[in-house]
């Protein structure tokens, strides 16, 4: 095994990765930036080094200085988690060069499944059903995108090259629209990505996002741990995810399953990555990307399979075989995940900021929580708003939602706002209930100002709430006006106090 | 002391008897109402029955988070209800409201300029914190006061950004 491995990143996921390694006996080195002297993650770990400001481009994107850090730490092995320098491919050429192992894909898998045309092109080779669009490998003129888009036919989608989360992505109804969206989405890939190559891919309606993790060894072993759906999302964030999905039958798992570690062979891929999915409403599916790492949502199939898939990476990195053949790999259960985002549900999901005061983190039985925040930690605006995941396993998905409702009511975060409450409003909804969402159901249908004028079951006691509070707010500046000198009425003090309070 | 509290648009008269006893539309109830370690997450027992809450002071009133749901409240002793409706009650939206940055991040962009009419709900800055664009909006129309900051600035929290009036 190796005898230390650095991780490349910060929060939750790194904190994650410092287990798996702790368990093995793997040392391990944490970086950090200005802001995060008192993560958890530099707390965690064996060692510790300051990287620089708190901008991630100053801190967590320096390759450079993170390189320098492994190569005077001793470091045999880098861990990039997710984000930052994950998918980066001259980062993991550096660390080759370097001759320390980047526990992830070869640089040239990186590359080939970065840049989504060549992808696309990749898997269409190796006999990979992907969504209708354009074939060309990016450098396409706004006159052949224009030329080829009827015949993809509206809607579709125009998409970033280098693109990922939504940027530089829009949707086009018809041909008349096309050239300003053309512009605006190479505006956006611009700024985001450095690079303003676009495609086209039909729009699939009614689509569901479904995903596969793989797992590869370099010995020519590859195996599929089953499927994670995750349709629920909002301005293309994930927020839950799912394992097994609910749409998926047997024969689909298969089909789909083989199709995933095809794709992952079709670029010669070694260690852990997914393959996205998206499937229509006749359950017809099209490859859609590949992420070339370990993602945010593995717990829950770390849950149902039984899997450490860190341990595996680090295995599988140091040059052993997998550990499972695919018919040992076996779905037990349903697992859940809800990401805990520090945004104010109630406030257009505006991001929160502040220090964490109280964090009670539920537990009991078939309850996971990832996270990298505790008391008195502060959630500053440089990173990503996700504060924690909160996991849960049944040994059916009912179980399993009435455990995550459970659970999220325990969860008691103070110091910021999070949006539990929507997910524990979405552990109500029928069509959740139901499994009966798509991608679209978050924006569309769930969340809308108009939805959270519910029914008030407990109007009576919140009106004890509020009525108590307020009493106690009265009474306290009361006691504020007995001090001091009487020298102007009750009232005004009452008024000074209110103000100053304001 | 007795309270009028509106939850949404329903009203309940509350008394508070003393420590232990409060009076709801009518009925007498044993209480006992405590702060978990001095935070907003309060702890209320009603006859036996045991309930937690998030409660936290907002602009308009209180905010009441209880599993899973948010409950507006507004709540005003007897007195200050009488007050209102004498002086005809209503609240008229006038004055000056001040843009404030709801968290630091960066401006990325002022969609609107000085003495511009707006509608209410039109985006007024346009914020990145988190990785995130979040557009701020007018709360009601008007016309743009003073621009405090320009694309391309870092904000702090509560740093007041525009002015509509």
């Amino acid at each position: 095994m190796f005898k230390k491995v650095l991780i490349a990143n910060r929060g939750e996921i790194a904190v994650r990765i410092i287990r798996s390694c702790r368990e093995l006996g793997v040392e391990t080195v944490a970086v950090y930036s200005e802001a995060d002297r008192n993560a958890l993650h530099v707390r965690y770990a064996d060692e510790a080094y300051l990287l620089g400001p708190a901008p991630s481009r100053e801190s967590y994107l320096r390759a450079d200085k993170i390189l320098e850090i492994a190569r005077k730490s001793g470091a045999d092995a880098v861990h990039p988690g997710y984000g930052f320098l994950a998918e980066r491919d001259d980062f993991a050429q550096s660390c080759e060069e370097m001759g320390i192992t980047f526990i992830g894909p070869k640089p040239s898998a990186i590359a080939a499944m970065g840049d989504k045309a060549e992808a696309r092109a990749t898997v269409i080779k190796a006999g990979v059903p992907v969504v209708p669009g354009t074939e060309d490998v990016g450098n396409m003129r706004d006159e052949d995108l224009l030329g080829i888009a009827p015949q993809i036919g509206f809607p579709l989608l125009i998409k970033a090259t280098a693109g990922g989360g939504g940027k530089g992505m829009r949707e086009v109804k018809s041909l008349e629209e096309m050239p300003a969206l053309i512009k605006s989405a190479r505006r956006e890939a611009e700024s985001s990505f450095g690079d303003g190559n676009v495609y086209l891919e039909k729009l699939v309606e009614g689509a569901r996002h479904i995903e596969f993790q793989i797992m590869a060894d370099g010995h020519g072993n590859a195996i599929y741990l089953g499927e994670r759906e995750c349709s629920l999302q909002r301005r293309h964030q994930k927020l839950l995810e799912e394992a097994p999905s609910p749409f998926l039958d047997e024969d689909l798992r298969r089909r789909m399953g083989k199709v995933a570690v095809k794709s992952a062979q079709a670029v010669d891929y070694v260690n852990a990555g997914t393959i996205e999915f998206l499937v229509d409403k006749e359950k017809n599916f099209y490859f859609l990307e590949m992420n070339t790492r370990l993602q945010v949502e593995h717990p829950i199939t770390e849950m149902v399979t039984g899997i450490d898939i860190v341990m595996e990476q680090l295995r599988v990195a140091r040059g052993r075989q997998l550990s499972y053949k695919q018919e040992n790999v076996k779905m037990t259960g349903a697992a859940i995940e809800c990401r805990i985002n520090a945004e104010d549900p109630y406030n257009n999901f505006l991001p929160s900021t502040g220090v964490i005061t109280q964090n009670i983190i539920p537990t009991g039985p078939g309850v996971r929580v990832d996270t990298g925040v505790y008391p008195g930690f502060e959630i500053t605006p440089y990173y990503d708003p996700m504060i924690a995941k909160l996991i849960v396993w049944g040994e059916s998905r009912g179980q399993a939602i009435q455990r995550m409702r459970r659970a999220l009511e325990e969860f008691r975060i103070v110091g910021v706002r999070t949006n539990i409450p929507f997910h524990q409003t979405l552990m109500e909804s029928t069509r959740f209930l139901g499994g009966q969402y798509d991608t679209r159901f978050v924006e569309e249908r769930f969340w809308t100002p108009e939805s959270n004028d519910r029914s008030v079951p407990l109007s009576e006691i919140a009106a004890i709430f509020a009525t108590l509070v307020a009493h106690q707010q009265t009474q306290r500046s009361a006691q504020i006006v007995r001090r001091g000198e009487r020298d102007a009425s009750n009232w005004k003090w009452v008024g000074r106090w209110e103000r100053m309070h304001r | 002391m007795k309270y009028v509290t509106t939850i949404e648009d329903k009203e309940h008269i509350v008394e508070v008897l003393d420590e232990r006893h409060i009076v709801l539309d009518g009925k007498t109830l044993e209480v006992d109402f405590q702060t978990i370690s001095g935070q907003p997450v309060f702890s209320l027992l009603v006859e036996g029955k045991s309930y937690e809450a998030y409660v936290d002071l907002a602009d308009d009133g209180l905010r009441v988070l209880m599993r899973g749901i948010l409950y507006h409240a507004g709540v005003e002793d007897e007195r200050e209800k009488r007050l209102r409706a004498a002086a005809g009650g209503g609240v008229i939206e006038s004055g000056e409201f001040h843009l404030k940055a709801p968290m630091p991040g960066l401006v990325v962009a002022v969609p609107v300029s000085e003495g511009q009419k707006v509608e209410k709900g039109q985006v007024l800055i346009v914020l990145e914190s988190m990785k995130m664009q979040n557009e701020l909006k007018a709360p009601r129309e008007g016309a743009v006061g003073r621009i405090r900051v320009k694309a391309g600035e870092s904000v702090e929290q509560k740093q007041t950004l525009l002015s509509v009036h």
